[in-house]
């Protein structure tokens, strides 16, 4: 054992506790959301602005109370923050994601008439900013308790699965709800076409990003060419790109029958293929290229030293120690290609776009909602699945 | 045996090592010795080819280096370096057993081979095997970078500095074991450092290095009583020459028969070093020392007159 390892490690119980002022203030800011904007409006169809309710109006006092009670707790929690006290917020944000969805299950039997069905319960902006601010306590609680992701993502999903159950069985009267009852069948094809254009464009990009990658090591000219046209091609807006595709593809689709045959056209998935992949390039070829520069030096001379033939030091020594940073990159690609790929809507590709700018077109922000909401709940998912995954393949299962 | 003949190597203009000529006895501990950029390490990695060398002809057993696979050469090189470059994504028992593995053993074969090597240098099976090199400390990380070496049985070991970031207890302690393992094992050994005490500690054939050309080469004990030049002397430790000399030799070969007179009250066994007789006369404050045997018999006596004679004799 070397010195510095003898030497006793500052313990953290001996310090005097500091108040926890994340927690603290996102707690207060909580406090005040709930109790100055409306968490709830009622409309009595789709288009019309409805009335707006606040928090005591929507579910009473006692709820009202009750809300208040759960946030005031965490804040007194974190004034000092133990481990102990640390879990107990863990608990009371959870409690409070948990209860979300009866609260709008009480809102909507308290304010709805039965006798109009045609009328539907919106979620106001101090529901929406309380969901918000509770996910972002619990990155803080995730960060001070070292939980690591996969338990996080657990616990997510927990909720997120008591969440569904209410959508499905108690909320016919929610607004979003009755959007996707009015079409579900097109909602779940666009989830799929969402989700079989994101894979497409970031599976080829990987495969390709590895082999670019790879030419880069090897011919060091080729490295600054291609890092300045991907650099490029990134700052292009999406929409250009877009748009930019449309004229050569259609006139490759008019004049080279083949390709017509093969499915390529000015809109549709081609262009947005293309398009996606370009954008998945440049994060994927950096993080891959600097993911094998990475490799120790001496760690790979050691295994020449060794005796391995030169692709069993990539394959076995280079390959697996880059694969974290490797993944990383593929990680913040697919979440960028899962939100590109509702721009690819506007030109007939399909996929979750295609809710958001029919919605934004008939001026019904639920309908918008419904194609936003799973966007955003997707790249939670790949963000924080691939980031578990990451996590895991680190060396020696070293966080 | 290794032999090396004119040996050169250049990195564009400049020249790392130049023309050097050394032979290392099969079973012998060789110890390359000089400053930082001196060409040591270049030298070393001549050997196992990963440098090449530029001129001259490298020999392993009368066979040019050029005429193996490079490849399986390293396979039959052992080679442990300072930053120990164990792989961190592998367990401490799939790091040791890379060689044998490479060379295709079953894997019956490996996992007793390393278990066998683990035991040798003191890392319990059941306590090591399943760690990481990110829980090991310095010293069980280079205990861990030496049984890999020696996984595959290798005639012979390259060492580049391996204890040269371990703090001192733990590099002394490595050492000794070193030296117990080699008189058991009789690898050829080339050990590159800089720690002259290292050097001469381990080494039966000391050669000092400077400006990529050897200044002198020799045992530890020549190099000692006849340095080739003051750049030789100032790295054996100047004034403290006589000393380290006197740390090399055994008290057996310098003790004379018991006389007739009263043996000495302080007694020192046969095979310890002229350089604690001399620490236990200054401590006693006695000229006189009774030598005994491992049974505390006694079996000869040694004075400080005769000890500075004979040092003289020699340098003589």
């Amino acid at each position: 054992m070397s010195l510095i390892d003898a030497l006793p490690t500052p313990k953290l119980s001996r310090q005097a506790w500091q108040p926890n002022v994340v927690v603290l203030s996102l707690g207060v800011v909580m406090l005040g959301i709930v109790w100055l904007f409306s968490t709830v409006h009622v409309a009595p169809n789709r288009i019309v602005p409805g009335t707006s309710y606040s928090l005591w109006q929507a579910i009473g006092w006692p709820g009202a109370l009750l809300v208040t009670l759960l946030i005031s707790a965490m804040c007194f929690l974190a004034l000092v923050p133990t481990r102990t006290n640390y879990r107990a917020i863990l608990v009371l944000v959870l409690v409070v994601l948990l209860l979300m969805p009866f609260g709008l299950m009480v809102a909507g039997h308290w304010l709805m008439d039965p006798d109009h069905p045609q009328a539907r319960l919106g979620i106001g902006p101090a529901y929406w900013a309380l969901l918000f601010i509770l996910l972002l306590c619990l990155v803080e609680l995730r960060l001070k308790l070292g939980v690591n992701r996969l338990t996080t993502t657990l616990l997510l999903s927990a909720v997120g699965i008591v969440w569904w159950l209410c959508a499905t069985w108690w909320l016919e009267n929610l607004a979003l709800i009755q959007e996707f009852r009015a079409r579900d069948q097109q909602f779940w094809r666009a989830v799929w076409q969402h989700i079989r254009l994101v894979s497409i464009a970031v599976g080829v990009s990987i495969v390709l990003g590895l082999i670019l990658a790879m030419l880069m090591r090897r011919y060091a000219k080729l490295q600054k060419a291609a890092f300045a046209t991907l650099n490029f091609l990134q700052t292009i807006p999406s929409l250009a790109l877009f748009g930019l595709l449309l004229a050569p593809l259609a006139w490759l689709a008019a004049n080279v029958p083949f390709l017509a045959q093969a499915g390529v056209s000015g809109i549709g998935t081609t262009p947005a293929l293309i398009a996606l992949i370009g954008y998945s390039l440049l994060p994927i070829v950096r993080n891959t290229y600097i993911a094998l520069d990475e490799v120790s030096i001496e760690t790979l001379d050691a295994a020449k030293a060794m005796g391995m033939r030169s692709y069993q030091r990539f394959w076995q020594v280079r390959f697996p120690l880059a694969l974290p940073v490797l993944l990383e990159g593929v990680r913040i690609t697919a979440v960028q290609a899962i939100g590109l790929t509702a721009v690819a809507a506007l030109i007939g590709a399909g996929g979750l776009g295609t809710f958001i700018f029919q919605g934004l077109g008939q001026a019904a922000m639920d309908m918008v909602l419904l194609g936003a909401l799973p966007i955003l709940l997707l790249a939670l998912l790949v963000d924080s699945g691939l980031g578990a995954l990451a996590e895991a393949l680190r060396p020696g299962g070293r966080s | 045996m290794i032999e090396l003949s004119h040996v050169s190597k250049h990195f564009g203009e400049e020249t790392a090592v130049d023309d050097i000529t050394l032979r290392i006895a099969k079973g012998k501990f060789c110890a390359l010795v000089g400053t930082s950029g001196c060409g040591k390490s270049t030298t070393l990695r001549m050997i196992n080819r990963l440098i090449e060398h530029s001129a001259g002809e490298i020999t392993l057993d009368g066979q040019l280096i050029e005429n193996y696979d490079p490849v399986k050469l390293r396979r039959r090189i052992g080679y442990v370096i300072q930053s120990t470059g164990l792989f961190p994504h592998w367990t401490v028992a799939r790091n040791i057993g890379l060689v044998p593995r490479l060379l295709k053993w079953s894997g019956e074969d490996v996992t007793s081979r390393v278990s066998e090597l683990m035991n040798l240098l003191g890392l319990p099976v059941a306590e090591f095997a399943h760690k990481y090199p990110h829980q090991l400390s310095g010293g069980q990380a280079q205990r861990v970078g030496v049984a890999r070496a020696l996984a595959a049985d290798p005639d012979i070991l390259l060492m580049d500095e391996p204890f040269g970031a371990l703090d001192p207890i733990t590099r002394e302690k490595l050492q000794d074991e070193l030296a117990k393992l080699q008189a058991r094992m009789h690898k050829t050994v080339v050990f590159v450092t800089h720690d002259m005490d290292e050097a001469l500690k381990l080494a039966d054939h000391l050669v000092v290095m400077r400006d990529g050309g050897i200044v002198q080469q020799g045992t530890p004990l020549a190099l000692l009583q006849h340095p080739a030049d003051p750049f030789v002397e100032s790295l054996l430790g100047g004034l403290e020459r006589g000393l380290k000399q006197a740390a090399l030799t055994r008290i057996k070969d310098h003790m004379s028969s018991l006389g007739p007179t009263l043996p000495a009250q302080s007694r020192i066994p046969g095979d310890f070093s002229l350089r604690q007789a001399l620490s236990m006369m200054l401590r006693d404050h006695s000229d006189r020392l009774t030598v005994v045997d491992q049974q505390d018999v006694p079996i000869g006596e040694l004075s400080l007159r005769k000890i500075v004679k004979e040092a003289q004799l020699d340098k003589g």
